[in-house]
């Protein structure tokens, strides 16, 4: 069987760049982690703080929009992913609009880390 | 040299920023080169002398200064810049500007406007970095406090970097998706220009600007009638310059401007408009808005009555579309001469809430509204408070010459 572990945490224990000490600290964690599972792990990586989220609605109608923020409502429960390599948000947007939903829902869409981060600061 | 380097880098900046930021697809990179251009403008200016072009030498130092910000960082950088600009030569009087250093606004406009960006940061972020208004300025357009105004373009621009919105200019089917956001600040940057009704202050070139891109606008979205309506709207109210302040420098209200002093062909332009918008269905907000100006504009002289009572059917109209605020308050100017005061006073005082306290017009219309109810008292105290929070010295003249 083939598991989709997600993790979830107070991203502001890492502050608004996910660098520092506590990030430094987890990333040995899950290095040492990846290590010890070696095959096991297929996949895996860190995500952009929630202000990087934009979220694609489908409504009523098939009818889509696009919104800045994370996916906050209780009535849908997560259902599936993709990991895309998309040449920027645009791109990325088009593709989340393609992903079939049979009613109503939402596909959120976060920026792994180290991705668009060109600033050294 | 300090006014002329003050009144070149407000000239510049908009032009400058968006090109900079179209160029190098970073937002902050293309405003600290920027600042820092203006800096080395300080120091260099009183020497040298002002440059023949000065937005020109600031494009020139900011791009360098960009550049040279980049190489420091050290990071893979994900564009190719096109080489750098030649150095400033003797010849460089008789450059053209235009060719030198393209023309990004329209194009970041629609960047700012990108959905994945907040709703409420979207015309700020706009008017922050393409039309250069300072942040105490759009947070007091916006009606909210400066830091959490600072708060939004922060984030938002954070937001732009990390989550990879494309500096590129958004497939037409994406248009319509950020129109909305796109003309409001527009709207917000007339705004600036209307104020300054002498035409004296920092926005005075804003009016212009507007005049240009909501044309623009209008030939990339023809069959959009909120272009066409706000395209309008902005010829209505440019049209009227002339007669807006009287000898003396005071604030002439609408109705007692004289229709001899506008200009017609804006006029003309504004009915060609209007009259396109009109063709494509129901009329939206800024359609009702410019129809509005429209039937003032359509006076010829002063002894034309003023058309108060279709002013006042728009404005019911456009108060069933959305019930606003400011609406409102202009609503109730016109029922004031429709119907009475009194009738107009209820309406404006049932709007009172604390964010009202610090909106002039709200005050200044009460004000007005409490003299013709006699009560004398609080119409002092109303147009006091007018006059403390009025834009110009155009108004405040003519408030001050009808407190009682």
């Amino acid at each position: 069987m083939k598991y989709l572990l997600l993790i979830y945490e107070d991203e502001s224990v890492y502050g608004p760049d996910k660098a520092g000490d506590a990030m430094n600290q987890v990333v040995a964690g899950h290095m040492a982690l990846s290590q010890s599972l070696g095959a096991k792990r297929l996949a895996g990586a860190g995500l952009q703080n929630t202000p990087t989220a934009t979220t694609v609605r489908t409504g009523r109608g098939g009818v889509q929009t696009i919104h800045d923020g994370p996916f906050a409502e209780t009535k849908e429960q997560l259902g599936g992913f993709y990991m895309v390599d998309a040449e920027d948000l645009d791109e990325a947007i088009a593709i989340a609009r393609k992903i079939p939903v049979y009613h109503e829902g939402a596909v959120e869409i976060r920026p792994l880390l180290g991705e668009g981060q060109r600033k050294a600061g | 040299m300090d006014c002329a380097l003050d009144r070149a880098v407000r000239q510049a900046a908009a032009r400058v920023i968006s090109a900079l930021a179209a160029r190098f697809r970073d937002l902050d990179l293309a405003e600290d080169a920027f600042s820092e251009a203006c800096l080395s403008a300080a120091r260099a200016w009183p020497s040298e002398g002002v440059p023949t072009d000065p937005t020109a030498w600031l494009y020139r130092a900011a791009y360098r200064r960009a550049l040279d910000d980049l190489r420091r960082r050290n990071v893979r950088v994900r564009f190719k810049p096109d080489p750098p600009p030649p150095e400033p030569t003797v010849e460089d009087g008789l450059a053209d500007e235009a060719r030198l250093i393209p023309d990004e606004r329209l194009r970041l406009i629609f960047i700012c406007c990108h959905p994945a960006i907040a709703p409420e940061s979207r015309a700020a972020l706009t008017l922050r970095l393409v039309c250069g208004l300072a942040a105490r300025e759009i947070a007091t357009a916006f009606l909210v406090p400066e830091a959490t105004l600072l708060q939004r373009l922060t984030r938002a621009k954070r937001k732009i970097a990390a989550a990879g919105v494309p500096f590129a200019v958004p497939g037409p089917a994406e248009w319509s998706e950020r129109l909305d956001a796109v003309l409001s600040t527009l709207e917000i940057a007339y705004s600036k220009a209307h104020e300054d009704a002498a035409a004296v202050g920092p926005h005075a070139g804003f009016a212009d600007e507007v005049l240009r891109l909501t044309d623009s606008l209008a030939a990339m979205l023809p069959e959009e009638g909120e272009v066409l309506a706000l395209a309008a709207l902005v010829r209505y109210a440019e049209a009227r310059r002339p007669s807006r302040l009287d000898g003396a420098g005071a604030m002439v209200p609408l109705s007692e401007q004289d229709p001899a002093l506008w200009r017609r062909p804006l006029i003309e332009a504004g009915d060609r408009f209007l009259y396109r918008a009109r063709n494509l269905g129901e009329p939206g907000p800024r359609a009702l808005l410019a129809a509005i100006h429209g039937v003032w504009c359509a006076r010829r002289s002063l002894q034309d009555p003023p058309p108060w009572p279709v002013v006042l059917e728009l404005y019911d109209a456009m108060l069933a579309q959305r019930d606003d605020v400011i609406v409102r308050l202009n609503r109730a100017v016109a029922l004031a001469e429709v119907r009475s005061a009194q009738a107009a006073l209820a309406e404006v005082e049932a709007l009172a809430a604390p964010q009202m306290e610090a909106f002039q017009s709200w005050h200044a219309v009460r004000a007005d509204l409490l003299r013709r109810v006699g009560r004398i008292e609080e119409s002092r105290d109303a147009y006091r408070r007018a006059i403390e929070l009025a834009a110009g010295p155009g108004e405040r003249a003519w408030l001050a010459a009808r407190r009682p």
